[in-house]
C-alpha cells in the first residue's frame, strides 16, 4: 500500500502542496473543533509514542469550557533505544507533522503549540525552524491561518539531553525550564498542563498522520491495519539485518514480513535469537515468539510485549543477552531522574548486579536478585521509566536463563559470541 | 462530602482531603518520608504507597484525593510488601551509619526498618554509592549527603516556606545530591527547621549535635519569647538542662520556629548569666545589693520611678505596680507601644518584645504615665532613679544617660544591661519561673518552667517583694499569681 | 558581565518571547551561552540567574541535569560515540577503545591539544545507521574502523566543514 508519512519529494513546502499538503488543513478550519476530534476518534489513531493511547480521545478530554489558554504540545523527545522514526519523519515530510499540529491546534482550541525536539537533532529542529517559517509564509501558520481568524503560532524548542523528557510531564517541565521530572497524576495535562493550563501533547508520528485522516476520513484509515490497531505504523528496524531503517507498513504487518520483505532478511551468517518489538523497555521475545507475531498493539500484548514506539531491535545469536541487559541498564541508570524511590535505587542496583554476572563475579542469587529488585520497581514510581527497566530485566532473565547462569558458572557469553567485551 | 472505607472503617471527608490526611485523622499513621503537611506534595519517597480498590497500580496516600466510595486498604500484604521494598531500596546506597548518626532514635529510616523490615541487606558494601560526607553549611548546620534519601523536604521548605531557594537536587539518579551555590551558607533566618524536617540524618543541627542521645530528653512545652509572635515551642531537657527548642506546631501562630528563637535557651547556661547582684561593675551578694539598691530607693524619695516591660510576664509587670504604689510614686510606666505584625511573612515579629499586649493590661488596670510622657520627666529631671527590667530600661538608654538618673535594673544575663546601669539585681528566667504573655494575636499563653533557676537565684515578683521590705514597704506577695490580686 | 552581555540580551529577550513565562527560557538561554564558550561556567549561570530573576540553586540544578551541558570547557571536537543497544551490536565498544586508544584519553576527558573531547552517550536516536558518533552537533553513521580514522584525520587538519 501507498506510505501516508513516508512518502518522497515532500520534504520542502513547494512539494508538499504540490502533492496536495495543506488541504487538510483547510478543510479542518471549516470543520467545527468536534467534528475534527470526531473525525480523529473514528480513524481510531491512537499514540504513536509509546503508550497508544487514542488520540481523539485525548484531544476530547481538554475541557470545553476552560478559561485562559491551551497549549498543544508536539513530543518530539525522540530518546528510546531503537526508536528514529520521527527523526526521518521531520527530514522527509515535516509539513505533514505542522499541518496536523495545525489542525490539532484548530481541534482544541490551542492558539499556540511547541514542538519539544531532543537537544542532539541539531539538523532536524533547523530543518523545522525552515519549515515553520514557510509555512508561516503562506498563511498556513501564524496569525489569521488562510484568513479564517485562526491563529497558531508554533514554536521548537530543543531538549538539552535527558531521556526522561519522552515522558509527557517531565516533557512539560522541562518546557518550562526545569529539570524533567515528572510530575505526578492527577492532575491530568489536559486539565493542568504546559504553564498549568489544558494542554495536549502528542507524538511527531500521531500528529503526521491527521492531515491524511481528515483529509481521506476517519473511515478510510480505520480500514487500514488489524482491528483496533489502525493506520500504518512507522517500524524503526535496527540490528543485524541487510537493510536497517525506518519502514511503514500497516499495523498488524508480522515480524517476518517486516525482517523478509523490507529489511532485506538477516546479514548473512546471522541467527535470529530475539527480539525487542517496540523499543527497549519492551519485554523482549525469543525467535519464535517473534517470528510470526503480528505487529499491532493487541497482538504484541497478546505475546507478552508491547508495540511501544515501534522500534524493533533484531538480536542475533552472536550477542550475550547478559551484555545487552547491561548496556540496557546502564542506560536507564544513566537516565532516571532520581525522583522515585525505587526508580532512583533500583536502577543503579540492577546494573550493578549485572556488572557482577557479566564480568563473571556474580552468583546464581544475583540472578533471582535482578528479577526480585525489578519485580519491587514495577509499578510503584511517579512515571513508566523504572518499569521500562524493570519489564526488559525480567523477560531477559525468563526468557534467557541459561545464559545469565552461565555468567554466574564462570562461562561468559554464549558460544558464538564474537568478541568478550 | 465524600465517604470513603479506610481498612474496613467508614469515614466522612471533606472535598479534597487526601488518602493520608484522612488516615491521620482515624488514627490510622501511614509511614512516609517526603510528605510533610506544610510543604507541596511531591509523592517521590513512595512510602506511602496504599491499595486502592479498582486502582490496578498501589497510589501514593499523600497525592490521591478521597473520592467518593472509594476503598483503601494500609495495611494489605500487597502494601506491606512495597513499604518493605521501598524501605530496601533507601537503604541500599545509606551508610547505616547508626551508631555514630545523632539522629538516631528519632530517625524515619531506624522507625520504619524496625516495623516493616528487619531484613539483612543483600547489597554488597563495597557497591554503594560514594556521596559527599558531612559539612557545616552555615551558621546551624551541617549535611551528611551520604545520609541522605532525597525526599526533598529541605529543597521545598526552602523554596516554599523561606523563599530563599538555596538548596536544590543537583545531577540525577543515584548520584544526585542535595547541594547549595559553593561558598554559599545556609544562612536564612529559619534554617534550623530544615534539621527537625530531615526525616533522617542528612541534616543535623550544628549546635545539638553529640550533645545528647534523644531517647534521654524530657520535653516541656513553653513558649518563644524571642518577639510578639509568641511561638509555641517545646524545650528537651534532660537532669536540668534544656538541649534545644522545638516548635510545637499549632494552628493559630506557628508550625515552624525561627533560629534566634531556637537559640534562646543558650542564655540559660550562658557565661554572662547573673546569679549574683551587680553594684556598678562590682559582683556582691544578691542580699547586699538589695540593700544597696533599696538604700538608693529611699534617697530619691518621690522622685524615683518604676517602668514596666514588655519582655516580663504579666505577673511581674503587676509585681512591678505593686512597688509603684508602695513607693507612692506616680512615675510609673507600662505603655510599649510597637508597632506589630510578622514582618518576614513568616514568624519574626515587628515587635522584638514577648509582651507588649501583657504590659498593657496593667496600663488598663493600675494607669500610669505613656511612655512620651515618662520619657519627657526623665529628659526634664524630675526623675532621679529608675527601677526597671534591662531591655525596656535600654529603651531609654540615651534619656537615663542624659539626665543622670540611677538604673536599678533587673536581668537575666550581663548582656542585657544598659551601660552605666547603678545596680542590676538577677531574677529567674521563663524557662525556670511560670509566667503569663500575650501575644501579638491577643493569644495569652502561660508559661511553664522546665528547668530549676540557677541556686541563689528568684523569680523577679520575690527580689521585688525583698527589695520593697528592705525599703520597708511590704508588697505581701507569695507567688507569681499574688501579684495579680484585684485585677482579674 | 562577562557572559551576559548586551548583544546577549538582545537574544534573550527574542527567545523570551516564545513563552508566556521568562523562565521557560532558562534552557534555550543555557544552550546559547553553551555556544558562545563552549561550556556553561559557573558565572554564566549566575549571570543567567539574575538576568532571569530567578535562584541560582535552580540554573545548577538545571545545568546538571542535562548531559548536553558542558561544565568544562570541551575541546574543538566533541567525540560523542553512542553505546546503547544498537549502537552496541553493531561495534560501539570497539570504536570507543579505537578512539580511546588513538587519543589517549578517556571517557569524560580531553586531549591536551584542546582538540577532541571523548564521551560514551546514550542512544542518540539514529539507530538505523548505528554505530553512530556525534561530533558537536552533527551526525556521523554506519561507522566502521577505517571511516572512523578517516575521519578523525580530517578533523585533525580542518578538512571537515562543521556545521554550527
Amino acid at each position: 500500500m501507498e506510505n501516508i508519512l513516508l512518502r518522497d519529494k515532500v520534504a520542502e513546502l513547494e512539494g508538499y502542496f504540490a502533492a496536495g499538503g495543506y488541504r487538510a488543513l483547510k478543510k479542518a478550519l471549516a470543520m467545527t473543533p468536534a467534528a475534527v476530534i470526531d473525525e480523529v476518534k473514528k480513524s481510531g489513531l491512537r499514540g504513536r509514542g509509546g503508550a497508544g493511547f487514542p488520540a481523539g480521545l485525548k484531544w476530547s478530554f481538554i475541557p470545553g469550557d476552560a478559561p485562559g489558554p491551551r497549549y498543544l504540545v508536539c513530543n518530539a523527545d525522540e530518546g528510546e533505544p531503537g526508536t528514529f522514526k520521527d527523526r526521518e519523519l521531520i527530514l522527509k515530510n515535516p509539513h505533514a507533522l505542522l499541518e496536523g499540529m495545525a489542525i490539532a491546534g484548530h481541534a482544541i482550541g490551542a492558539a499556540s503549540g511547541y514542538i519539544y525536539i531532543r537537544g542532539e537533532f541539531a539538523a532536524e529542529a533547523v530543518k523545522l525552524e525552515k519549515a515553520i517559517a514557510a509555512a508561516r509564509a503562506k498563511g498556513f501558520l501564524g496569525r489569521n491561518i488562510l484568513g479564517t481568524g485562526t491563529d497558531f503560532e508554533l514554536h521548537v524548542h530543543r531538549g538539552a539531553g535527558a531521556y526522561i523528557c519522552g515522558e509527557e510531564t517531565a516533557l512539560l517541565e522541562s518546557l518550562e525550564g526545569f529539570k524533567g521530572q515528572p510530575r505526578l497524576k492527577p492532575p491530568f495535562p489536559a486539565v493542568k498542563g504546559l504553564f498549568a493550563s489544558p494542554t495536549v501533547i502528542n507524538n511527531v508520528e500521531t500528529l503526521a498522520a491527521v492531515p491524511a485522516i481528515i483529509e481521506r476520513g476517519g473511515d478510510w484509515y480505520a480500514a487500514i491495519g488489524n482491528g483496533k490497531s489502525t493506520g500504518t505504523k512507522l517500524f524503526c528496524v535496527s540490528g543485524p539485518v541487510n537493510k536497517p531503517g525506518v519502514y511503514e507498513l500497516p499495523l498488524g504487518v508480522t515480524f517476518k514480513e517486516l525482517l523478509e520483505k523490507s529489511c532485506g532478511g538477516l546479514q548473512e551468517g546471522k541467527r535470529l535469537k530475539a527480539v525487542i518489538p517496540g523499543g527497549s523497555s519492551t519485554p523482549v521475545l525469543t525467535a519464535e515468539e517473534a517470528w510470526l507475531v503480528k505487529l499491532d498493539y493487541e497482538s504484541l500484548a497478546a505475546a507478552g510485549s508491547m508495540l511501544g514506539s515501534g522500534a524493533v531491535i533484531v538480536i542475533d545469536h552472536g550477542q550475550c543477552m547478559v551484555k545487552l541487559l547491561q548496556v540496557l541498564a546502564r542506560f536507564y541508570h544513566h537516565e532516571s531522574c532520581g525522583q522515585c524511590t525505587p526508580c532512583r535505587e533500583g536502577c543503579g542496583w540492577l546494573e550493578k548486579l549485572l556488572n557482577r554476572l557479566e564480568s563473571g563475579r556474580g552468583t546464581k542469587k544475583d540472578i533471582d536478585t535482578i528479577v526480585s529488585v525489578a519485580e519491587a520497581m514495577m509499578g510503584r514510581t511517579i512515571c513508566p521509566l523504572a518499569d521500562a527497566m524493570a519489564m526488559p530485566a525480567i523477560s531477559f532473565v525468563k526468557k534467557f536463563r541459561s545464559e545469565f547462569e552461565a555468567h554466574a558458572a564462570g562461562r561468559c557469553c554464549p558460544p558464538d559470541a564474537p568478541v568478550k567485551h | 462530602m465524600p465517604k470513603i472505607t479506610l481498612d474496613g472503617k467508614i469515614l466522612e471527608v471533606d472535598k479534597g482531603t487526601t488518602v493520608l490526611e484522612a488516615a491521620q485523622a482515624a488514627g490510622v499513621y501511614i509511614p512516609r518520608y517526603c510528605y510533610h503537611p506544610k510543604l507541596s506534595v511531591s509523592g517521590n519517597c513512595r512510602m506511602c504507597l496504599v491499595e486502592v480498590e479498582k486502582s490496578p497500580k498501589l497510589l501514593t496516600a499523600c497525592s490521591t484525593e478521597c473520592a467518593d466510595g472509594m476503598v483503601v486498604n494500609t495495611a494489605s500484604d500487597k502494601v506491606k510488601a512495597a513499604r518493605r521494598d521501598v524501605l530496601e531500596f533507601l537503604l541500599i546506597n545509606h551508610p547505616l551509619d547508626c551508631p555514630i548518626c545523632d539522629q538516631a532514635g528519632e530517625c524515619g529510616l531506624q522507625d520504619y526498618y524496625m516495623e516493616y523490615s528487619r531484613a539483612r541487606s543483600r547489597f554488597p558494601a563495597e557497591d554503594k554509592v560514594l556521596r559527599q560526607k558531612r559539612r557545616a553549611l552555615g551558621p546551624h548546620l551541617m549535611l551528611d549527603n551520604e545520609r541522605c534519601i532525597l525526599c526533598t523536604r529541605c529543597v521545598r521548605f526552602c523554596s516554599e516556606v523561606t523563599k530563599t531557594a538555596e538548596l536544590e537536587v543537583m545531577e540525577r539518579a543515584d548520584h544526585s545530591f542535595i547541594d547549595l551555590k559553593a561558598g554559599k551558607t545556609l544562612d536564612n533566618d529559619y534554617s534550623l527547621n530544615i534539621a527537625d524536617l530531615c526525616p533522617v540524618g542528612a541534616w543535623t543541627s550544628r549546635d545539638f549535635r553529640f550533645k545528647q542521645r534523644v531517647w534521654f530528653l524530657k520535653k516541656a512545652p513553653t513558649v518563644c519569647l524571642g518577639c510578639a509572635t509568641g511561638c509555641l515551642t517545646e524545650a528537651h531537657h534532660n537532669e536540668g538542662e534544656v538541649y534545644r527548642l522545638m516548635p510545637r506546631p499549632n494552628a493559630e501562630t506557628n508550625t515552624w520556629l525561627c533560629d534566634r528563637g531556637r537559640m534562646a535557651y543558650k542564655s540559660l547556661r550562658a557565661g554572662d548569666r547573673l546569679v549574683k547582684g551587680f553594684i556598678k561593675n562590682g559582683l556582691i551578694d544578691l542580699e547586699p545589693a538589695l540593700r544597696e539598691a533599696a538604700t538608693r530607693i529611699d534617697e530619691a524619695k518621690g522622685a524615683a520611678a518604676v517602668l514596666g516591660s514588655p519582655w516580663l510576664s504579666v505577673e511581674d509587670n503587676a509585681a512591678l505596680a505593686l512597688l509603684a504604689a508602695a513607693m507612692k510614686t506616680e512615675n510609673v510606666c507600662f505603655d510599649f507601644k510597637f508597632e506589630t505584625g510578622i514582618k518576614d511573612g513568616i514568624l519574626i515579629n515587628k515587635d522584638p518584645s514577648p509582651n507588649a499586649a501583657g504590659a498593657a493590661l496593667l496600663k488598663a488596670a493600675r494607669g500610669g504615665l505613656g511612655l512620651d510622657e515618662f520619657r519627657a520627666r526623665l529628659n526634664s529631671g524630675a526623675i532621679k532613679l529608675v527601677i526597671a527590667e534591662a531591655r525596656a530600661a535600654a529603651l531609654l538608654k540615651d534619656e537615663l544617660k542624659a539626665s543622670g538618673a540611677r538604673l536599678i535594673a533587673f536581668a537575666t544575663n550581663r548582656g542585657d544591661i544598659p551601660a552605666g546601669a547603678y545596680a542590676t539585681l538577677p531574677y529567674a528566667s521563663y524557662f525556670e519561673v511560670p509566667g503569663t504573655f500575650i501575644n501579638y494575636q491577643g493569644r495569652r499563653r502561660a508559661v511553664e518552667p522546665v528547668v530549676a533557676a540557677p541556686a541563689g537565684v528568684k523569680p523577679l515578683w520575690e527580689v521585688l517583694n525583698k527589695l520593697a521590705a528592705y525599703s520597708g514597704a511590704s508588697l505581701r506577695l507569695d507567688s507569681a499569681a499574688d501579684a495579680m490580686k484585684g485585677m482579674e | 558581565m562577562a557572559f551576559v552581555t548586551e548583544e546577549f540580551r538582545v537574544k534573550a529577550e527574542k527567545i523570551c518571547a516564545k513563552y508566556p513565562k521568562r523562565d521557560a527560557a532558562l534552557i534555550p538561554l543555557l544552550q546559547e551561552l553553551q555556544k558562545e564558550s563552549g561550556y556553561v561556567a559557573e558565572e554564566a549561570m549566575d549571570e543567567l540567574a539574575r538576568f532571569l530573576d530567578l535562584p541560582y540553586s535552580r540554573v545548577k540544578a538545571v545545568v546538571t541535569f542535562y548531559t548536553m551541558f558542558n561544565r568544562e570547557p570541551a575541546g574543538k571536537y566533541h567525540l560523542q560515540v553512542c553505546r546503547n543497544i544498537s549502537c552496541h551490536m553493531a561495534g560501539a565498544p570497539g570504536l570507543l577503545a579505537r578512539l580511546r586508544s588513538k587519543l589517549g584519553i578517556t571517557e569524560g576527558e580531553t586531549t591536551r591539544d584542546g582538540l577532541f573531547t571523548l564521551s560514551a552517550v546514550e542512544c542518540l536516536g539514529a539507530c538505523g545507521a548505528a554505530p553512530v558518533m556525534q561530533v558537536n552537533d552533527e551526525y556521523f553513521e554506519k561507522l566502521d574502523e577505517s571511516k572512523l580514522d578517516a575521519l578523525l584525520e580530517d578533523l585533525k587538519h580542518g578538512k571537515y566543514p562543521l556545521k554550527g
